[in-house]
């Protein structure tokens, strides 16, 4: 697919992300409501080490809020050119967008060894398909009837995801710094980086969203 | 009754058929007889010589061994013989080769001008008929067609400026005693090692132009100088000259009596598949720096010691509409399209067959580089011309420096001063767009232009005539330092003020100014020097190079990227000298990067970041390995907890 599709696709993708996040946030309040200024105060909370945890905690959550910098920056270096001024980024915003991807991938690296464990789906997230899966297959697998905690089940989904998309995001823009593949394939590489990015920067603006929307009910 | 009726019917229409038939038999029957039948094998040209017509339109008369006084051939007359079709001489002569002074012609990409160098007064200005930006049309230094042919016509393969009506006065009856400088078919196609262009560059030296090409070719020799004639000669009736001291100097022909066969036929070694050997009297070029003049100790283009010749590429037909062979180059040629470097490299990928390899051109696999490199760079920028080093070298051509002519100086510093290689961003060309894209980093030839002129409105700089400038500007340059190497004799500032003193009295238009090496001189109103670097007006005038062109093995970035990105790559960062007599101006330089429009700042940080791109690499790569154990880790897990749920229903 084209650069002209690209575009398009990614303009789409994003205007529907955050549409899709308001609406969601207008029309499925989070259980123990806020005042405006309250939530502020509570979402900005998160942008600092809280005191109390220990040196894991901390690296944790400076690995978090890190990568956080880290992709919106990656994310308005590598969107701006391509979907503002319809060219490929060069110049000051590739050298941006360079020098933070290592500290970014560094991040996903400590974040998927230190948050994995607490983010690994259990038996309480999703009643349902526990339901299903008694029904489908007939075996004995214990079923509650417990509502669905959908918030934490699409975090932890978006977790994963992210950290499955980094991959191919990571090794097509490193594979093609080295001389192992031809002009062909390095149109496809940057073809894979592009797409996968935006997957990427669609996932973590969920995944986000919902870290907050959790935060603020407590729920993680 | 119905016997008259059929006649009356039949006769018309059999009239009207003969009609046609004769009407679309007769062009048809020519077109094929001229245009070659398609066989590979090449067509042996034994020839019958006619002279120059008498009247326009006219054959000439035929010359046999028997002639006297012998007459000098016309190309045009006697390869007319048979390329009579819709007059093939007027369509050759509207080909690349010969069209430049046709301001009807588009000008294409711009290329080598022409150079005229006057180490006396301080000149060299890059002259051209083609409305190249940074060039100068020769009228506009006073140079008439006549006079430029007799400058430049040595390398060139005759027509042109060389067949223009003179309208000068002193130059009508001139024209007469020289001829037209006709094209000469044998400069190019000739494949007799005997064939001699140095003599046909000498021959026009001498306003001997209508004896030019006999004098190249391999069965005659001529002697004398139409320059020393009367302006009453006529080349008829050489007995006519009566002065005994000119006698000698009478242009005189002498053909080999061997060379007519028993028909008074001349056998022309002539072919379309031209010798590189030929195109190398006009379009060959030396790193000067590096090896003087001596062409052993540089490698030829990679394509020839393949074995293809320079035609092979620049191909054309009878129209004589060269390929010049860049991207997107707007030509009538129907190869035009497909024979650049990516058309025989790359190809179409949308093309009706393959193209890419053809003639054996390897097919680039280009690994490692990113795809940006093909947007930005032209195939030359890593594949031709000198690998680009600290500062520029000296390049001489021949078109600039006559090579390949008898008596030139073969100093390696000789004017004109041509650098090379610059990394210079192409100017848009052929572009129907009204806002064209600019174009990619190429490498290119330079020169300075250095001469003297006014400046007039929106600090227009037009050159003035080179007559007025020796008459006026002679006197002040008193005193200069010549070397026989044939460089810059050093002109003071104080030598630039008493001139530019001396011109503020002579122009009627505008201020004298003198341009040199980037900068432009001129007089302020309280009569002191104005100094003023970098004026656009006083910009290098530089023009895209493609050969020679190196091996895969030596083209620019190979093996790693800080051939070019590195704080110290000449690429960006090599200085280009400033050439100039003055010496404060020729101890300024400029860097590579000015040429790219880039900025300094974001050329070296963007180098810099080079640097740390191992450290990348290695972080990158080992944040990716650690994410897939996590990953493959926890997907065992999770395989692990899914085998257990099954494993307890089977208990």
């Amino acid at each position: 697919m084209g650069f002209g599709m690209f575009q398009t696709v990614a303009d789409i993708a994003f205007v529907m992300t955050f549409l899709g996040v308001a609406a969601h946030w207008v029309l499925v309040p989070t259980r123990k409501p806020r005042n405006v200024v309250q939530g502020a105060v509570h979402v900005f909370s998160l942008l600092l080490i809280e005191q109390r945890t220990s040196l894991l905690g901390a690296l944790k959550k400076l690995a978090y809020l890190l990568s956080l910098v880290c992709f919106v920056v990656l994310a308005i270096t590598g969107f701006w050119p391509l979907l503002v001024r319809g060219e490929h980024i060069s110049g000051y915003l590739m050298m941006i967008h360079a020098t933070f991807a290592p500290i970014f991938a560094l991040c996903l690296a400590v974040i998927a060894v230190t948050w994995a464990g607490e983010n690994r789906f259990t038996a309480e997230d999703c009643p349902w398909v526990r339901r299903l899966l008694r029904r489908a297959t007939r075996l004995q697998v214990p079923a509650e009837e417990k509502p669905c905690a959908c918030a934490v089940v699409g975090y932890k989904a978006t977790f994963w995801l992210l950290l499955f998309l980094a991959l191919p995001l990571i090794l097509s823009i490193v594979i093609s710094m080295f001389p192992l593949l031809g002009t062909d394939w390095q149109h496809h590489t940057a073809a894979i980086h592009r797409w996968t990015g935006l997957a990427f920067a669609v996932i973590a603006i969920l995944h986000t969203y919902l870290a907050i929307r959790l935060r603020m009910t407590r729920e993680v | 009754m119905r016997k008259v009726l059929f006649a009356g019917l039949c006769l018309p229409s059999a009239l009207v058929w003969l009609i046609a038939v004769g009407m679309a038999a007769e062009p048809a029957t020519k077109a094929v007889t001229n245009r070659g039948d398609g066989s590979r094998a090449p067509g042996i040209h034994r020839l019958p010589l006619y002279a120059e017509p008498l009247e326009p339109g006219k054959q000439g008369d035929k010359i046999t061994k028997e002639t006297d006084p012998a007459l000098p051939f016309s190309m045009r007359g006697t390869c007319s013989e048979c390329h009579v079709y819709k007059h093939d001489y007027d369509v050759i002569r509207k080909g690349w080769h010969f069209n430049a002074s046709d301001p009807n012609v588009p000008p294409g990409r711009p290329g080598p001008p022409w150079i005229y160098t006057d180490v006396t007064m301080g000149t060299q200005i890059p002259l051209s008929y083609r409305a190249w930006p940074g060039t100068f049309r020769p009228e506009q230094v006073g140079l008439t067609p006549f006079q430029f042919t007799q400058l430049f016509g040595r390398q060139m393969p005759g027509g042109g400026p060389g067949e223009v009506d003179t309208d000068a006065d002193d130059e009508i009856t001139r024209q007469m005693v020289s001829g037209k400088l006709e094209i000469n078919c044998l400069s190019c196609h000739n494949r007799d090692p005997g064939h001699d262009q140095a003599e046909y560059a000498a021959q026009i030296a001498k306003q001997s132009f209508r004896w030019a090409a006999t004098a190249s070719a391999p069965f005659a020799s001529v002697s004398g100088s139409a320059k020393e004639m009367d302006d009453t000669f006529d080349h008829l009736m050489p007995d006519m000259v009566m002065d005994e001291k000119k006698k000698p100097l009478i242009p005189t022909v002498t053909y080999q009596p061997q060379a007519f066969n028993h028909k008074d036929e001349v056998f022309f070694n002539v072919s379309g598949k031209i010798p590189a050997d030929r195109c190398y009297f006009c379009h060959s070029d030396i790193n000067a720096s590096q090896c003087g003049s001596e062409k052993w100790e540089a490698d030829e283009d990679v394509h020839l010691t393949a074995g293809l010749t320079c035609v092979d590429c620049h191909r054309e037909g009878l129209e004589h509409n060269t390929i010049r062979g860049y991207e997107g180059e707007v030509n009538s040629n129907v190869l035009a399209a497909s024979t650049s470097c990516k058309g025989c490299h790359i190809g179409d990928e949308n093309g009706r067959a393959p193209h890419a390899g053809r003639l054996g051109a390897p097919v680039p696999a280009h690994k490692g580089i990113p795809a940006v490199h093909f947007d930005r760079l032209s195939c030359t920028a890593c594949h031709s011309g000198p690998w680009p080093g600290a500062t520029t070298d000296l390049c001489k051509t021949s078109q600039a420096h006559g090579l390949g002519t008898h008596g030139i100086n073969k100093s390696p510093t000789a004017l004109p001063h041509v650098l090379y290689p610059v990394f210079a961003k192409q100017a848009p060309v052929d572009s129907q767009e009204a806002d064209p894209k600019p174009g990619k980093i190429a490498p290119h030839k330079l020169i300075w232009p250095a001469f003297w002129g006014t400046i007039g409105a929106e600090d227009k700089v037009s050159p003035l005539k080179l007559d007025t400038v020796k008459k006026v500007v002679g006197p002040a340059l008193q005193g200069l330092k010549f070397t026989a190497a044939g460089a810059w004799a050093e002109i003071k500032e104080e030598q630039v003020l008493a001139a530019l003193k001396t011109l503020a009295g002579s122009v009627e238009e505008g201020k004298p100014v003198y341009v040199t090496g980037g900068t432009l001189y001129r007089l302020k109103d309280d009569g002191t020097l104005s100094i003023h670097q970098d004026h656009p007006a006083a910009a290098a005038y530089t023009w895209p190079l493609a050969h020679n062109v190196r091996p895969a093995a030596q083209s620019l970035g190979v093996g790693k990227c800080t051939v070019c990105h590195s704080t110290g790559a000449p690429f960006f960062f090599g200085e280009v000298a400033v050439d100039s007599p003055i010496a404060a101006v020729s101890n300024l330089t400029k860097a590579q990067y000015q040429f790219q429009q880039a900025p300094y700042g974001r050329t070296w940080a963007f180098a810099m970041s080079f640097v740390f791109r191992p450290w990348f690499k290695v972080v990158a790569i080992g944040s990716a390995a650690l994410l897939a154990v996590v990953l493959l880790l926890y997907g065992l897990r999770a395989l692990g907890a899914v085998a257990r749920v099954l494993a307890e229903q089977e208990k």
